[in-house]
């Protein structure tokens, strides 16, 4: 009998101790980030391509702050609970002001806080992980360039203890490989790859979950149930064949225009939120945007 | 009290609890139906002239857009009562979320936007005021559906 207990507490220990090591949070440091210098035209490219806005948009009750300044504070209701997105202007107290490259990366790329804790992956880490290390640099360049905002969000209702349990999400789901290019196409479909799965972050909808709630990619971009709990995320393969779009063209009009040119299913379920940031994009990387999506089959 | 007239109150009473289900349910469908007819074939069926004509596939013509216009303003007369408050479900699956009743005011100012957006559009002579008025009239269609319609 005592020999089971000792047994069984040896396990009990064991996997704790496992738990806390694969729950561990690693930051990547300062030393680690490479020399770049930023390009702020290619950063707002990157805010609007990434969707920062339509999370990080402004509080309602900040009357005198423009919609399209990321000031945080809008209430994001999902089903773990509604969330205050941070600010990320440059504030120094309640924006990003502090925030070295090595803070910024991390967050973006790692999930990870500041101070080391997990972040909650309804902010898409999970998909800008696949960035160039360079593009995340140059967002935050062009952050740091905004005016800054005073503005303290609400604290998130996650307990720490249980922010542990999001580092072992992310040990069996959060694949953090770089995004590598496809040398058999062409580069304007490799550039559409990029802003696909990296900053565009549209398999965080449009790619079905699996039982651990990480993405299913073996049914990549085959859409599936609404990750915000209503309705369902339309699929992305094939979608001249099923007569969705005719071309590239028709695509990048839907992008640029929404429903002001009768793109009916550009509004629902945020995917308007999603169509006015595209809107904002460069014509020719609308077009690497299409000509990727239009080859999912 | 005769064990006639208790039958006779319990029955009446059963179908009259019957007939008014069966009715609000009826009235749910049917209101979804409605809406569904106007959104597709009424706004829909504008959309099917005016797009073409946006994207210079098409001339400008008017005789086909006031035909689409009279088909939407048949297709959608009922408006206020296909969205009345118990129309909400029915059996048929509707993309119509609780917002369009939670948030009644916002529903009737997106409602609104549109209509005064689409009339401007209706006074359209020629391709080029057409074209001008247009996209008032779609980004209605898509602040409306941003809010009250489910994905998919």
């Amino acid at each position: 009998m005592k020999r089971t207990v000792i047994a069984l507490a040896v396990l009990v220990l064991l996997g704790l101790g496992f738990f806390w090591f694969i729950t561990e949070p690693r930051p990547i440091q300062q030393a680690d980030i490479p020399q770049h210098t930023a390009n702020l035209d290619n950063g707002k490219l990157l805010f609007h391509a990434g969707g920062c806005i339509s999370c990080h948009g402004p509080s309602p009750d900040l009357k005198d702050v423009a919609v399209d300044v990321p000031a945080g504070g809008k209430p994001l209701v999902t089903p773990i609970g509604t969330l205050y997105p941070p600010n990320l202007t440059p504030d120094p107290d309640t924006g990003l002001g502090k925030w070295t490259d090595a803070d910024f990366v991390n967050a973006v790329q790692m999930g990870l806080s500041p101070s080391g804790q997990h972040l909650i992956p309804a902010f898409p880490y999970t998909s800008y992980a696949h960035m160039t290390i360079e593009d995340v640099l140059d967002l935050k360049a062009y952050l740091a360039s905004l005016p800054p905002v005073k503005n303290q969000v609400p604290p998130e209702p996650f307990p720490a203890v249980l922010r542990r349990g999001i580092g072992a999400w992310k040990w069996i789901s959060f694949d953090d490989t770089l995004w590598k290019p496809d040398p058999s196409q062409s580069d304007s479909w490799n550039r559409g790859s990029y802003l696909v799965s990296g900053p565009g972050h549209c398999q965080e909808c449009h790619t079905p979950r699996n039982l651990f709630m990480g993405l299913d990619t073996s049914r990549a971009f085959m859409g599936g149930p609404h990750p915000e709990g209503k309705g369902k995320v339309p699929s992305l393969r094939s979608l001249v064949e099923r007569e969705k779009f005719k071309d590239v063209a028709d695509l990048v009009s839907a992008f640029q225009n929404g429903e002001a040119m009768g793109y009916e299913h550009m509004s629902s379920g945020g995917m308007g939120d999603v169509q006015s940031n595209l809107a904002q994009l460069p014509e020719d990387d609308l077009k690497a945007i299409a000509e990727y999506i239009l080859s999912l089959k | 009290m005769s064990k006639l007239k208790v039958g006779l109150i319990a029955g009446i009473l059963a179908l009259t609890v019957g007939a008014s289900m069966a009715w609000s349910a009826m009235s749910a469908d049917d209101a979804i139906k409605a809406r569904q007819a106007c959104m597709k074939m009424g706004h829909g069926g504008v959309m099917k002239v005016a797009v073409p004509i946006m994207k210079g596939e098409k001339p400008f013509d008017a005789a086909a857009l006031k035909a689409a216009y009279d088909a939407e303003d048949a297709a959608c007369k009922d408006w206020d009562a296909f969205w009345a408050p118990d129309t909400q479900k029915g059996t048929v699956k509707t993309e119509a979320l609780p917002a369009i009743w939670t948030d009644k005011a916002g529903f009737d100012a997106a409602s609104k936007n549109w209509y005064d957006a689409a009339m401007k559009l209706r006074a359209a002579t020629d391709e080029a005021s057409f074209k001008a008025a247009f996209p008032a009239v779609g980004n209605a269609c898509g602040d409306c559906h941003k809010k009250y319609r489910q994905a998919d």
